[in-house]
């Protein structure tokens, strides 16, 4: 859990990271993005203003222009009086900026028109009106346009000013000496210049909302602003101040201002006033969405880092999940190879190649009574399902065959066991032999397993009845079938990983093959059971090719070689009388196994003491009958099969006597199985056609 | 299989020779009848030259062994031979008689 914890803050960990990182860039970017702005914005404004100001010396130009191109026409009107009127009114219509002219004469220039005369002409109501307005009231000498044209000289543009009764008129006025022939002033002309349209021109020029144009005269008073509309006055006094302050371009927080003089006469100033944030507004609405998207990547990329550590997580699991799979198959295989048999006599070789890591085929064998009790199966399907079901067969095939000595017996007995509960409908084919190691009768059964190669001069199909397979019927019946095998032959099995090994040619390897390298493997001098099935290994092997094997393959090879043997038998009447024929009859059977003679005395000891239980019980009083007695011996076991006729009994399993009681408790009975038991390595009953079977079997190397 | 019961100095003494089965059996219980009629005295049972022994044989011998301990004689075997030593010792027999 901790560690889940920690894992899960150090992926949070990664995305802050990522996200100082990114607003990081973004504050750089910011920066560097207003700064361009900035610049941009700069140099717009004063491509505006450059404008305005073209547009205004434009029209004070003409102005003047205007003035040049009548002043011919007016000195020459000069001589008259009263076609000076004419004359005004042509200059003034010659211009339509221009309001209104005067032109203000010296005192007495004309004698005749008295002191103070002032031609003027305007226009009104899409007609020019001239009158003469010099009088008493209006006395123009002491006028500032008169006075300062007479002392400089020259040319001159008033400040703006409002003129009129209803204070509409926005001017300017252009004044211009007049001089006679000889250079002397004799009057001042003065031309008003409408300048209402610059603070229009001014607003509609703006390119944000909020902004907006003034004009100011060189000392600072206001020629031209907005309307109370698009700016406060306020607003228009703040501008002022932060212009007065920085001398042209400044900004604080609120405002910015920039601005261009007109570098003549009238030095007027332009001015352009913005809201910092209006200018920034977009790119404020800009960065709140990028932040906006940003915090949705960072979130996205959290949660896909969060996927795929989990799916990383899952697949570290799966795979160490599947390397512990492997790991326990390997040692469930390694367990199944040591459950088959691995030490094999020299007439007898087995061996078992899985294709995966556990199998479903099986092998065993072992010898009990002087017999080899033997079985070859293979499991359907494949894998571990599989290989579970076979180690359960293998368990209870020696359960089974060590109390039941008849293979078809055994084939029942598996069958109902496997077929109790066997929900997956597995089954399994299985072959069951019992081959005397000292007759060489061989009694086997099949549950629907290939039939086993018989092995004499040549190699032939042993003539195995097919039946069912174990697992598919509960109460099948499996026949059982006899054979008698001569010393020197032998039995193959296999299973059918080896007849259907496949070349890269998708062909079985076949029965066929499989005949001919058994009877290569018999015709070869030497050859061992061992070194038979290794060839046929090589063959089938040989025969696949690069084809890998997609079967088990399993094989068993035994031989009936009996050895060096001694048979000899006896037959009783059922009478305690006749066990001293019995006694004969062992004393010469073991003299012909020249061995010692406690070992001897023992032997016969365990015979006599069973041939009289069976004689005391397998038939009540009185019956009369007979036991046989067989005694086999390769000089390395001795074996003695005591059979009767009498009722069934089994004296394996009556209870020996007690030896640890006192004098008075011991028991009579019971002594005879108990010295049996002790004197012989096995001894075992079983009940065959109507007959007690009795087998005693001791090892006496 | 031969059997012979003798008193001396006090004793019954019997004497067992050739092989004890079961064939033997009955005979030798007839012939060994009088240890169990033995009254006190103490039983030696000479078994030299007893070359085998089966059950039915150990059977007479335990049942010579339980009279004299009612009647409170002792039963003494002796010069017991290996082979006959070995079946008393796997059925235990050996630690309910003395030997000599």
């Amino acid at each position: 859990m901790k560690t889940v914890r920690s894992n899960w803050l150090s992926r949070l960990g990664i995305v802050v990271i990522a996200a100082l990182l990114v607003a990081a860039i973004s504050v750089v970017q910011y920066q560097r993005l207003r700064s361009i702005m900035d610049k941009e914005r700069d140099i717009r404004s004063h491509m505006v203003l450059r404008a305005l100001s073209n547009r205004i010396i434009g029209v004070l130009d003409l102005a003047e222009a205007t003035m040049d191109e009548n002043l011919l026409y007016l000195k020459r009107s000069l001589d008259n009086p009263d076609s000076v009127f004419k004359a005004m009114e042509y200059l003034i219509d010659d211009n339509p900026h221009i309001l209104g002219g005067c032109i203000a004469f010296i005192p007495y220039y004309y004698p005749s028109k008295g002191r103070l005369f002032e031609p003027y002409a305007v226009k009104e109501g899409g007609a020019i009106l001239t009158r003469q307005i010099g009088d008493a009231e209006h006395d123009y000498t002491s006028n500032r346009f008169f006075i300062r044209a007479l002392e400089t000289g020259k040319a001159d543009w008033s400040d703006p000013y409002v003129y009129g009764a209803d204070s509409t008129w926005n001017l300017t006025t252009y004044s211009y000496p007049i001089t006679d022939d000889r250079g002397r002033i004799i009057a001042v002309c003065g031309l008003d210049i409408d300048l209402s349209w610059m603070g229009e021109m001014l607003n509609a020029t703006q390119h944000f909302a909020s902004s907006f144009g003034l004009i100011l005269t060189e000392d600072g008073t206001l020629v031209a602003g907005p309307p109370p509309s698009r700016a406060s006055a306020g607003c228009v006094e703040k501008a002022m101040a932060l212009l007065r302050e920085g001398q042209g371009d400044s900004s604080d927080g609120e405002l910015a201002v920039r601005s261009i003089r007109m570098d003549r006469d009238p030095n007027w100033q332009i001015v352009q006033v913005y809201k910092t944030d209006e200018v920034f507004a977009d790119m404020h609405r800009i960065r709140r969405q990028q932040l906006f998207l940003i915090l949705l990547a960072l979130a996205i990329l959290f949660f896909m880092i969060q996927r795929y550590a989990r799916n990383e997580r899952k697949l570290r699991e799966a795979t160490a999940e599947q390397a512990r799979i492997g790991a326990e198959l390997s040692v469930a295989g390694k367990i199944q190879q040591e459950m088959l048999p691995k030490a094999f006599p020299d007439h007898l070789y087995g061996t078992v190649e899985p294709a995966r890591e556990v199998g479903g085929d099986l092998f065993d064998f072992y010898r009990r009574d002087g017999k080899l009790f033997f079985c070859i199966g293979d499991v359907s399907g494949k894998g571990v399902p599989a290989a579970m079901l076979m180690s359960v067969i293998h368990s209870l095939f020696r359960m089974v065959s060590m109390r039941e000595g008849s293979p078809a017996r055994i084939l029942r007995a598996l069958n109902d066991q496997i077929c109790t509960g066997n929900d997956s409908n597995m089954f399994v084919t299985f072959f069951t032999g019992c081959l005397d190691m000292y007759s060489g009768r061989l009694r086997y059964a099949n549950a629907g397993h290939d039939k086993p190669f018989l092995l004499t001069d040549t190699a032939t199909l042993l003539p195995a009845k097919s039946n069912m397979p174990l697992g598919a019927f509960p109460g099948t019946e499996f026949e059982e079938q006899v054979c008698d095998l001569a010393p020197g032959d032998g039995l193959f099995l296999y299973t059918d990983g080896l007849t259907e090994a496949k070349n890269p040619g998708h062909e079985n390897f076949g029965r066929k093959r499989v005949q001919d390298a058994l009877e290569a493997c018999l015709a070869a001098p030497g050859m061992t059971p061992e070194s038979s099935i290794r060839a046929l290994s090589q063959a089938a092997r040989r025969f696949a090719g690069v084809e890998p094997q997609s079967d088990d393959l399993t094989m068993l090879l035994i031989r009936f070689i009996p050895g060096d043997l001694v048979r000899d038998r006896i037959t009783l009447d059922c009478d305690t009388k006749d066990v001293s024929r019995l006694s004969g009859f062992v004393k010469t059977y073991l003299d012909k196994l020249e061995m010692d003679r406690k070992t001897a005395g023992g032997l016969r000891l365990a015979l006599e003491e069973t041939v009289v239980n069976v004689m005391n019980y397998a038939y009540p009083a009185g019956e009369a009958g007979s036991v046989t007695v067989y005694a086999d011996s390769n000089r390395k076991e001795v074996r003695f099969t005591v059979v009767d006729n009498g009722i069934p009994f089994d004296p394996t399993t009556v209870l020996s006597a007690d030896t640890t009681l006192d004098v008075q408790n011991r028991p009579i009975g019971g002594l005879g199985i108990l010295l049996t038991r002790k004197l012989m390595d096995a001894v075992s009953y079983a009940r065959e056609q109507d007959r007690n079977v009795l087998t005693l079997t001791k090892s006496i190397i | 299989m031969t059997t012979s019961v003798q008193e001396i100095d006090g004793k019954l003494v019997a004497k067992l020779c050739g092989e004890l089965d079961t064939a033997a059996a009955p005979e030798t219980e007839q012939a060994l009848q009088p240890l169990l009629e033995s009254g006190g005295k103490d039983i030696i049972i000479d078994c030299t030259e007893l070359d085998y022994i089966a059950s039915s044989g150990l059977r007479i011998l335990l049942g010579i062994r339980k009279k004299a301990t009612e009647l409170g004689s002792r039963v003494v075997l002796k010069n017991v031979g290996d082979a006959v030593r070995d079946v008393l010792d796997l059925t235990g027999f050996i630690s309910i008689f003395e030997f000599e």
